[in-house]
Order: structure tokens, then C-alpha cells, then sequence
């Protein structure tokens, strides 16, 4: 608000002790009657400019969103049927008729490459949902609560970050029987909420000193709308960067335990088990194992270059250093 | 009497050592009335406010004695659930700072929403109803609109206005205004003022008015309470302690502020205050503004021996053993 210029050229007078009536000017008015109209700016309009403005970011953007997409639709259009066995042309190389070749039952590996894109990310993403989950319930009730539950749930995660994740996982999927997609699910996300959890937790520790908590108090808003009100809403920002700093991980563990054969297991296909069957062929077509193996390698590179976008985007602090 | 402080001390347990920011404060607020609390930077304000609400941040913080009585219930004695009803429906608080006071990520009439659904049983429609009526109230220009508008579109003294209507939003019967004009810029600091004193009247509101700023005070308090160092050293109704200030701290404290004469500014150097407030981790035995007062002198022993809070006149209380009216031609700024 600026000072309005009737009352500027004044010598500014001393309240006197006299209670006086005044009348003032109207208030000005909002910036959208100020004349030009003004756009608003939000934290996440200010933030999409500044992730527009990182090319490698945007880049990585597209490529993701052009894979996801090639994942999604490829299947629906292709003239392969991604599962039938044709042994009159195994192994062949990337021709004009199948892009990147076929493997070793003669299936077209572009289309298997979509399919099991579709599986890896899948399963990349439900995971990050689930660690999210599990994550931000378990990290902001100890920031909120602090004192002596936060000590014992911190301490508990701590015991908890012992525990290697991959031979926890292999062990998940022994006990309920691997193979499907949500068993799989469970086994990479049971083991790695600990560092969501504890960046949740620090967020609402800074978070819940904020005036506005204090003034939300003041007014007699209960704790528990307080928290789902007031903080979790504002640690959005960190947990879009959390989705993508998770998924490198999770995609790169699913395809670990395919390509070890304790994931998802042929017919079906994702990256991991598509390595699985290119690796005991590699001399002979290496194709079938480049394929899969360079998907990964895209879709995590990209997930890491959005993440470093993101992360600039939303907390511009972090840029100077 | 609506609410009535007694020996009031809030602590902060800290790794240095106790810090006793509230030590046996006692006050009182009619209804309807304005109490102005003044003081410097740490004197403990703020703190008492929180005290009052039951938000004094703990740990580190604990009220360690005394009572709050509202309506003569004590507020201190009361259960965190308990206290929540009481704020925002019985006692509402204005902050310092609206740039920071607002969520950022809910809208202005969500926020006035919410807070009108806490304390009474009324319908989504029939709240918003009420929450365009409140920003007329607090004069914000368009309030159907500013209704779907996030915090960052509107200016400081806006915010505060929106502040005002959310304290204001349960008709409560006392408002603690923490410094609310602070951070505002000086016009929009006196429409503020202005918009709070008639609120205030028109709801029959009690108020607290934290300030610095004796200035301030003088505009809208009825009644004053001068804090130094966690402890009341002067209280006056607003006439007596502008026309016949008895406490060196508040003479001096006045002697800070630009006067005006006919119509000119006083040619005069404004005097500061020497020294600092002392540290409320081992306060001094003796009179706490010892160490800043021009009329400490050994005769007295003030600087031993803590002065009594004692009514030098008839609702003038006073925590000093030389009071302006008892110093007898001696002149200001002779010590020992």
C-alpha cells in the first residue's frame, strides 16, 4: 500500500493525547483496480517460470512426458502383438520394420519396450505414492509433536535406516511371493520412506513456527486442523521434489530385482526382466540387452534433471550456492 | 472486571539459565476499556500477551505463577482444548507482523471461514455470509472478491484489516493487539488505529494495546501500563501518566518522543535512554532501572533493595523510590 499523496506533503503531526475524530481517504484499492490489470503471481506461477527458464529441466521434462507417452499409447497402436512368439524372425537386429529389433523369441521390441515401460513406471510411481504415504504421516507427526514422541519415532527411523534396502526388499518379496505388481510395490517402498520421513519432519519443525501457525492458535484452530491446514499444504513444494528425487531409486530397484528374476517374471515384461532375458544373449545380439538398459538410464537421468529443476523452481535459495 | 492479571510469571528455561521475560506482573482490564502496555524491546510485552492467550511457546517457555482470571476463570489452569475455545471465540489477538500472519496457501475467505465454523454453529453459505460482512467492517474495499484472494495480492495495512476481521470474527470480548501497527507504514498505521478504536467501540470490546510507542498509546489507551524488564514500573490512566509522569523511566521514555509546539517542532535534541535493560537471567536485587537512572543515588539504597509498586496517588502506581513529585528541586541527571 503506498502512502496516499493528500496526506504526504503534511508535517506529520504527533498524536496528541486528545482523542480526535479523523476522517481519512478512502484505502487504495487492490491491485486490480490500480489500472493496468496486474496477473497474479502464486509461488507455483513464479515457480513454472523459473523451472522454464532451466533448459536442461524443460528438456528432461519433454523427454519424460514424450516417454511416458510412447508407454501409454505405443502398445494400444502397434501392428506386434508384444507377446506373440515368432521364432522365423528372433533376434533380429533394429530394421525399418522393428526399431529396435526383435529378441529371442521374435517379439518386437518396440512395442515390449512400451509395455514394460508401462510396468517399470508404474511401479516406479505407485511406490513413490506409497513411500509418500507412509513418509509424510510418520514425519509430521513427529515434527508436530515433538517433545518425547518425536525423540522416539526419530530414534525408531534411525534403528530403521539400518536396514539395507534391496536385501529387505528380496526378502518382502520372498515372504509374500514375488512376481506381481503390487507386491513389488511393497517390497520397494517398505524400506524406503525413512529419508521422506525425516525431510517431512524437518519441514514442519521450520513450518510450525510460522506466524501465521501462531495466529491460526490465536484464532482457536485445533491441532489436528492445524496441521493438515496449515502445514502439510505448505510442505507441497518439497514433496514434488521428493516424488522425483524417489524415483531414480525405485525404478532402478525394480529393475535390479527383475533382472535377478525375483520380480515381475516373463511373459510379462519390464525393463528389469527385458535385460534379464538380452543379458544371457549379449554376445550374440546385444540389442536385447541395450534396449531396456538405455530406457532406464533415460527415464532416470531425466528424473534426476527434473528434480534439480524443481528443487531450483521452488526454493530459489538453494541456487546461489 | 473482565480480565484480571495477578502476579503473573512467564520463564523461559533456557541453556543460559532462567529468563524470567514476565517476573510478577498485576493488571487489570475493564470491559469495554483500552489498557496500553508500553515498553522497550524485551521488556516482556509480548510475552504477557501470550501468557494471556496461553501461546507462550513451551518449551522453552512456562508460566510459572501467578493467575489470569477472565470472567474469573483462571486461563492458566485451563486444558489445551479448553483454551481453544476460549481463543478466537473470548479472546482474540491482532500480531505484529500480517505479511506473515496469513496462511499463504489457503484464501482469505477460507480462512475467515474456517475460523467463523470453529466457534459457532453456522452453515458454509450462512459463514461466508458473515465473512463479506467483516471485511465491510474493517473498510477492505470489493470483499466478495477478496474473499477468493490468496494473502499475496493484498498489501500490508490490507492484511491487517483481514487480521482485525478474523480477531473480530466471534465478537470476542477482549482483543490483545500486539504491536499491529508496526510493521505498517505511518498513514496506514493511523487508519489502523482509527479502524481498531472503532471496532472496538461498536463491538464493546475490552482491548490490550502492546506497543513502543508512546505516541500510540496516547491515541487509543484508557489506561497504562509501563513494563521494564519483565516488571510493571508504572500504571496511570492515560491523562495522569502523559500530564504528571512519576517513574525516571517514563519521563524518559517521553523525553524521546518529538513534541510539538504552537504548531513547530521544539528546538531540542531528543534525549536518549543510556545504557541497556539488564539481563533478565540475573536480574539486579535492587530497582531494576537502577543502572539507567539519573537519580539512583546510594542514600536510597534502590540499588539494593527492589522499590515497591505503591500508589503515589490515587490509581497512580509507581515502582521507584524517587518519583518526579517527591524529588524535591533536584536536578535531573545528578548522581553520587
Amino acid at each position: 500500500m503506498t502512502t496516499s499523496p493528500e496526506r504526504q506533503d503534511q508535517p506529520f503531526v504527533f498524536p496528541s493525547p486528545r482523542r480526535k475524530e479523523r476522517r481519512y481517504p478512502e484505502p487504495p484499492l487492490g491491485p486490480s483496480e490500480a489500472g493496468a490489470p496486474v496477473r497474479a503471481s502464486s509461488l507455483w506461477r513464479d515457480a513454472w517460470y523459473r523451472y522454464i527458464r532451466n533448459r536442461g529441466a524443460v528438456i528432461a521434462g519433454a523427454v519424460f512426458v514424450l516417454l511416458v507417452a510412447y508407454c501409454l499409447i505405443w502398445p494400444l497402436v502397434s501392428a506386434y502383438d508384444p507377446y506373440e512368439v515368432d521364432f522365423s524372425q528372433a533376434s533380429e537386429g533394429p530394421s525399418p520394420g522393428h526399431p529396435f529389433g526383435t529378441d529371442q523369441f521374435g517379439r518386437d521390441l518396440f512395442t515390449r519396450t512400451a509395455l514394460g515401460g508401462r510396468v517399470s513406471i508404474g511401479i516406479g510411481f505407485a511406490a513413490t505414492l506409497v513411500i509418500l504415504a507412509i513418509g509424510v504421516t510418520y514425519g509430521s507427526i513427529a515434527g508436530f509433536l515433538g517433545g518425547v514422541t518425536d525423540n522416539v519415532l526419530m530414534r525408531f527411523l534411525d534403528a530403521l535406516y539400518g536396514l539395507p534396502y534391496l536385501p529387505f526388499a528380496i526378502i518382502v518379496l520372498a515372504i509374500f511371493g514375488g512376481g506381481s505388481f503390487w507386491t513389488m510395490v511393497i517390497a520397494l517402498s517398505i524400506a524406503s520412506w525413512f529419508t521422506t520421513a525425516r525431510i517431512v519432519r524437518g519441514q514442519v519443525i521450520t513450518l510450525k513456527e510460522n506466524d501465521y501457525v501462531r495466529a491460526a492458535y490465536a484464532v482457536g484452530a485445533k491441532r489436528s486442523r492445524i496441521l493438515l491446514r496449515h502445514l502439510l499444504p505448505n510442505t507441497l513444494g518439497v514433496l514434488v521434489i521428493a516424488v522425483f528425487l524417489e524415483l531414480p531409486g525405485v525404478i532402478l530397484g525394480e529393475a535390479f530385482l527383475s533382472f535377478i528374476g525375483l520380480g515381475i517374471s516373463p511373459p510379462d515384461a519390464s525393463w528389469g526382466s527385458m535385460a534379464q532375458d538380452g543379458y544371457r544373449a549379449y554376445r550374440v545380439s546385444p540389442h536385447i540387452i541395450i534396449v531396456p538398459s538405455v530406457a532406464i538410464a533415460t527415464l532416470i537421468l531425466c528424473a534426476n534433471f527434473i528434480a534439480d529443476g524443481l528443487r531450483d523452481a521452488l526454493d530459489p535459495r538453494t541456487r546461489e550456492t | 472486571m473482565l480480565l484480571e492479571v495477578r502476579d503473573l510469571q512467564t520463564h523461559f528455561f533456557t541453556r543460559e539459565g532462567v529468563v524470567r521475560a514476565v517476573d510478577g506482573i498485576s493488571f487489570s482490564v475493564e470491559r469495554g476499556k483500552t489498557l496500553g502496555i508500553v515498553g522497550e524491546s524485551g521488556c516482556g510485552k509480548s510475552v504477557t500477551a501470550l501468557s494471556i492467550m496461553g501461546l507462550v511457546p513451551k518449551p522453552p517457555a512456562r508460566i510459572v505463577g501467578g493467575e489470569v482470571l477472565f470472567e474469573g476463570r483462571d486461563l492458566t489452569t485451563l486444558s489445551e482444548r479448553e483454551l481453544s475455545d476460549v481463543r478466537g471465540d473470548e479472546i482474540a489477538m491482532v500480531f505484529q507482523d500480517p505479511m506473515t500472519s496469513l496462511n499463504p496457501t489457503l484464501t482469505i475467505g477460507t480462512q475467515l471461514v474456517e475460523t467463523l465454523r470453529r466457534h459457532t454453529d453456522v452453515s458454509r453459505q450462512e459463514a461466508r455470509r458473515r465473512a463479506i460482512e467483516l471485511l465491510e467492517e474493517v473498510q477492505l474495499p470489493k470483499p466478495e472478491q477478496r474473499l477468493k484472494d490468496y494473502p499475496h495480492r493484498l498489501s500490508g495495512g490490507m492484511r491487517q484489516r483481514v487480521m482485525i476481521a478474523l480477531a473480530l470474527s466471534c465478537n470476542p470480548s477482549l482483543l490483545i493487539a500486539d504491536e499491529p501497527t508496526t510493521a505498517l507504514d505511518v498513514t496506514v498505521q493511523a487508519q489502523v488505529l482509527d479502524l481498531l478504536d472503532e471496532l472496538r467501540r461498536g463491538h464493546d470490546m475490552a482491548m490490550i494495546f502492546i506497543t513502543h510507542d508512546m505516541g500510540v498509546i496516547a491515541e487509543v489507551a484508557d489506561e497504562v501500563v509501563v513494563m521494564y524488564a519483565g516488571q510493571v514500573v508504572e500504571q496511570a490512566s492515560v491523562k495522569e501518566l502523559f500530564d504528571r509522569p512519576e517513574h525516571p523511566y517514563t519521563e524518559a521514555l517521553l523525553g524521546a518522543l518529538p513534541q510539538l509546539e504552537d504548531g513547530t517542532a521544539r528546538q531540542q535534541r531528543l534525549t536518549a535512554i543510556a545504557g541497556r535493560p539488564p539481563d533478565l537471567v540475573d536480574p539486579p536485587d535492587g530497582c531494576r532501572f537502577a543502572a539507567r537512572c539519573p537519580y539512583a543515588g546510594e542514600p536510597d539504597g534502590c540499588a539494593e533493595h527492589m522499590p515497591a509498586l505503591r500508589e503515589i496517588r490515587s490509581g497512580h502506581l509507581v515502582r521507584s523510590e524517587h518519583p518526579a513529585s517527591e524529588r524535591a528541586g533536584r536536578p535531573a541527571g545528578v548522581t553520587s
